[in-house]
């Protein structure tokens, strides 16, 4: 190759990946503008590209809705345990799958997969004459469990590639060291797929912190109420007030935004190294 | 979902009710006997402003002892709530209900009967308004509050314009659209293709029915030249404006469009005013409203009824609290006190002294006598259902269809959803 | 969260040799081979019994209501009127819902199709990128990825809005002033087209970033070997790259189907199906006729029938997967 295209080899994939980045993230910069600026300067003939009379109001409005606190308190336990539980279920499930041998293994495998397509919008009324027959209306616990239930199938799956491509002879070498099973599983194995426990995590997080319908008519109590409810709050009988939804979506997706930039160049970097290592 | 719904109850809410929690029922009469009860109501969002809240709590507790519980409610999915709520072992004690909701609900059993309630204090209340609390003969609600829309419009953008007092007659207000057209720097009327309470108001002046029997079932009667009458008014009307034809007056809030100072006039209600004062604080001062004039200068536009009821669930254990409740809340005292904090009309004309002294709501009263309501059927709530047919049948005609073809086009969607098991 | 589900399948035969166990284990104490038969069931219990409980429940729930005629007033009364079955009948007999059904199935090809295509060529781009530009592009990726889709498509109707949208705008001032008010939600088409902006947004990076972690596995050996044949960069992307990727793009393209044909959120709340029902698939038909229209019995007949539906599109990969799970054992 000559010296000319080698050059221009290298200036393209720059350019193109800053034509992407801005592709990519010029909508999320768009919200957090959107939510600093005044109402005037959001309802204009021509963008105001930085929010210069910069203001807190909408935040303000967004923050001071009745329950926040609350619904902010009751969105991380149910998403935060509905991950945690979900993770502790798929990791031995997972380490079944991928490393033992057993009659009906594939029937299994197949049967999460089909798991994965369930429809839960469309099964919500099941799901609420269910709850409500089991007087469980107004309770963290159904949100809780079948947010769980969403992201298991794919947890359990991805955990199952994950534990597939640590090295098998680590595990026997340990056992040959005198470890047993378990034990060679929580000291060698567990540490090597944290980066993946991780990244599988965070599919859990989005579909939990997200989901809608199901809390819309199972908790009728402000107090038993989730984060969404308070985002659909701002679009209201005179149309949408755009500042305060966007402060709500900012607000509402920060945790998301830095969950993910914190795991993610973690789960990367690690899968990369383990499977590599594979 | 919940911007029909709104649309549809216009300005009023939905309902709300009145949950108990626990302890036992209400048999027992007499301020004592209800005594360390909790009676539940659900009331939309902005339908209880926080003096009128207060103070009817107070009346109530103190009549009572009981204690009463406001739960406010969004708009969002309100529908899919309320009827899950109705088949609760706890459902809201006490609810607010749009009206053009109530007998879609009163047939499915979940509202209680309220003949003695319309007996003891509801005589005098606004025949307009009381229509949609009745089903099949019998009371299922109390009507609480109603709106109607008025011309909210930009005194300074019609005095540049050359357009001098308030114009009495629709043709006027045309006239007064075509000087500020003529005149070029602003839009006469926002006018979006939409506007479907706009229009039903528009039918019930020309006299049209929307649907229509045909042996025991309802069916569309959309085809009707007299709808077509009123569409061509809302043609007309959507003529002078650039805004679009498939969105409703929601999208983008016409109040914020209003707000740029760049538009005539926007038929909406009166507290809409305040969104776009909260979006352009300047154009406070040049904010008008006027009754819709209608065909003479006698009789005003005709105008849709948005309101809502107030109604008990028949699930619920306290219905004699929950009367209780309802009395006080719809006592003059305070029907009055809600009717002059929130700018709406009141339950009874004899109230409607309390609107002296706000514009809009002075705007709106006039035309009560001659308003209307959607059609007061169970099978109704479906047809409003996004899309809307009647929604898909105004785009068509604004696009071009004639009133005939576009009719027709939405006639097997809009006989579908009236059809639909009960 | 990577999908290299498959990716142990792709290695060598002879390291799958040893995976599939054989000689050493083998010969330990036969009373710790048979606690070790039942140790995989005992594993798995709490998986099956949440999925059983959790989601198997609902899905027989669903099934019986489907048989019921089941509205407003029967939902709140209780009761119980079985109508055989009527719903399915009417559901099937109806055109919307196969027009609905063929839809589904374009749009989920359509989405699929461009999101696998530019995000395997946007993880292509990572894997040449310097590393500083790449950590940039990640980051930027990952912000998109990251935005809860209640958020994203509040954004997006907000960036497309007619008036005073910023992409109308930014058409007007580059010359087509035909946009400047544009309704994009107006059609079926374009209101198509923002959404599966949005989906295809905020999907590429899921495969990108995956596709990427994917690429630093391959062995350079194999690219080392591949040149010292005289193969260009051409010929080594074909043979080389792409077959180490398959097994991956397979199991990617499996998780995009379902997921854009479950996209109920973005679907719904940027024009709540329409203009004119235009634009809803199936979950969201599913979820207007029998939660929006209150009527339940004939939702829960559409949901499940959306159920097979998914399960037809899907068929092709689960056979692979039971075929190579049944090589590896």
């Amino acid at each position: 190759m000559s010296r000319p295209r080698s050059t221009l080899g290298r200036v393209w994939p720059n350019a193109l990946a800053l034509v992407l980045l801005v592709g990519f993230v010029f909508p999320v910069y768009w919200m957090f503008a959107t939510a600093f600026k005044p109402t005037g300067d959001i309802i204009s003939e021509n963008p105001v590209w930085f929010p210069v009379d910069f203001t807190f109001e909408h935040f303000t409005t967004a923050v001071t809705a009745d329950n926040f606190w609350t619904l902010v308190r009751n969105s991380v336990t149910v998403t935060v345990l509905a991950v945690l539980f979900s993770l502790v279920i798929a990791l031995l499930a997972s380490f079944a799958l991928a490393r033992m041998r057993f009659r009906g293994r594939r029937g299994f495998i197949v049967g999460f997969m089909l798991a994965q397509m369930a429809p839960w919008e469309v099964m919500v009324i099941a799901i609420y004459l269910i709850v409500r027959d089991a007087d469980m209306l107004n309770s963290l616990i159904p949100l809780t469990v079948f947010y769980m239930m969403m992201v298991l199938p794919f947890t359990l799956l991805t955990l199952r590639g994950f534990v597939g491509a640590i090295p098998k002879d680590l595990e026997e070498s340990a056992m040959v060291d005198g470890c047993s099973r378990p034990q060679a599983f929580v000291k060698v194995i567990l540490p090597l797929l944290a980066p993946g426990l991780m990244s599988t995590s965070l599919f859990g997080f989005i579909t939990a912190w997200n989901e809608f319908p199901m809390v819309l008519i199972l908790n009728k109590q402000a107090e038993a109420q989730t984060l969404p409810l308070w985002i659909s709050k701002f679009q209201t009988v005179f149309g949408d007030d755009w500042g305060a939804t966007m402060a709500a979506s900012s607000l509402f997706a920060i945790p998301i935004l830095l969950l993910f930039l914190f795991l993610q160049r973690k789960a990367v970097s690690g899968l990369t190294a383990g499977a590599v290592k594979g | 979902m919940k911007r029909k719904l709104i649309a549809a109850i216009g300005a009023a809410g939905m309902l709300v009710s009145v949950a108990a929690c626990g302890s036992d029922d209400g048999k027992g009469s007499g301020a004592d006997g209800f005594k360390g009860q909790t009676l539940t109501v659900w009331a939309m969002d902005g339908s209880t402003p926080d003096t009128w809240t207060k103070d009817v709590t107070a009346a109530f507790e103190k009549k009572t002892g009981a204690k009463v519980e406001f739960e406010v409610q969004q708009w969002n999915g309100i529908q899919q709530r309320l009827t899950t709520a109705l088949s609760e072992e706890n459902p809201p004690d006490v609810f607010e209900i749009g009206n053009t909701q109530t007998p879609a609900y009163a047939q499915t059993g979940g509202l209680a009967e309220l003949e003695d309630l319309k007996k003891s204090i509801g005589a005098d209340w606004t025949e307009t308004l009381n229509e949609a609390s009745v089903f099949d003969g019998k009371q299922y609600a109390a009507p609480w509050f109603a709106a109607n829309r008025v011309v909210v419009y930009n005194k300074k953008v019609f005095k540049e314009a050359g357009v001098t007092g308030i114009p009495k007659t629709r043709a006027e207000l045309f006239e007064a659209f075509d000087k500020i057209k003529a005149k070029g720097k602003a839009e006469p009327v926002y006018m979006p293709g939409q506007n479907w309470y706009f229009f039903d108001g528009l039918t019930i002046g020309t006299g049209a029915d929307l649907v229509k029997k045909d042996g025991d079932k309802w069916v569309s009667n959309l085809a009707d030249p007299k709808v077509g009458e009123a569409m061509e008014i809302y043609k007309k009307y959507a003529s002078y404006s650039t805004a679009p034809k498939d969105k409703d007056e929601a999208t983008p809030q016409q109040a914020e469009v209003f707000a740029k100072g760049k538009t005539g006039a926007f038929i909406g209600m009166g507290w809409e005013a305040a969104t776009a004062i909260k979006a352009n604080p300047k154009i406070e001062k040049d904010i008008g409203y006027f009754t819709i004039p209608g065909e003479t200068a006698d009789k005003p536009e005709g105008v849709f009824l948005g309101g809502s009821n107030l109604a008990i669930a028949a699930g619920s254990e306290k219905q004699e609290l929950a009367k209780e409740f309802l009395k006080i809340a719809l006592s003059d005292k305070f029907e009055g006190q809600l009717s002059k904090e929130l700018g709406v009309i009141p339950n009874k004309e004899s109230l409607q002294e309390n609107l002296k002294g706000q514009p809009a709501g002075e705007a709106a009263a006039p035309a009560v006598a001659s308003g209307g309501t959607t059609p007061l059927i169970p099978e109704w709530a479906a047809v409003e259902n996004p899309p809307n047919p009647i929604k898909t049948y105004m785009t068509a005609v604004l696009n071009g269809k004639s009133h005939a073809a576009a009719a027709q086009q939405v006639e097997g969607e809009f006989n579908k959803r009236l059809a639909q098991k009960q | 969260m990577t999908v290299q589900t498959e990716r142990q399948d792709s290695r060598p035969a002879e390291v799958r040799g040893v995976d599939g166990g054989g000689g050493r284990p083998q010969r330990r104490a036969a009373s710790r081979a048979r606690t070790t038969a039942l140790a995989p069931y005992l594993l798995l219990l709490p998986a099956l019994a949440a999925t059983l409980l959790l989601l198997g429940w609902p899905l027989v729930k669903n099934g019986l209501l489907s048989f019921q005629n089941l509205n407003m007033r029967q939902l709140i009364q209780r009761l119980t009127e079985w109508n055989g079955l009527d719903n399915y009948a009417e559901v099937l007999s109806s055109s919307d819902f196969w027009r609905v059904t063929v839809r589904s199935v374009l749009f989920t090809g359509a989405n699929v199709v461009l999101i696998m295509i530019l995000g395997t060529l946007v993880g292509l781009l990572l894997a040449r990128l310097g590393k500083r530009m790449r950590l940039t592009l990640l980051i930027g990726l990952v912000l998109a990825w990251a935005m809860p889709p209640i958020a994203a498509v509040t954004v997006y109707k907000w960036l497309f809005a007619q008036r005073f949208g910023v992409v109308n705008w930014v058409l007007d001032q580059l010359g087509f002033h035909s946009m400047a008010d544009h309704n994009w939600l107006a059609t079926q088409f374009s209101t198509f087209a923002v959404v599966t902006l949005l989906i295809v947004w905020q999907s590429i990076p899921f495969v990108a970033i995956n596709l990427y972690a994917a690429t630093t596995t391959i062995p350079k050996e194999l690219y080392e070997a591949a040149s010292l044949d005289g193969a260009g960069a051409w010929k080594s992307f074909t043979s080389v790259t792409m077959p180490f990727l398959r097994p991956f793009l397979y199991a990617t393209t499996f998780l995009e189907i379902i997921w854009v044909f479950k996209a109920f959120t973005q679907v719904f709340a940027i024009n709540e199906g329409g203009p004119n029902r235009l634009t809803e698939i199936l979950p969201v038909y599913a979820y207007i006729e029998g939660f929006g229209n209150q009527h339940f019995g004939m939702g829960s007949a559409i949901a499940l029938l959306t159920i097979v539906i998914l399960l037809a599109l899907t068929a092709y990969y689960l056979r692979i997967v039971l075929k190579q799970e049944e090589d590896e054992l």
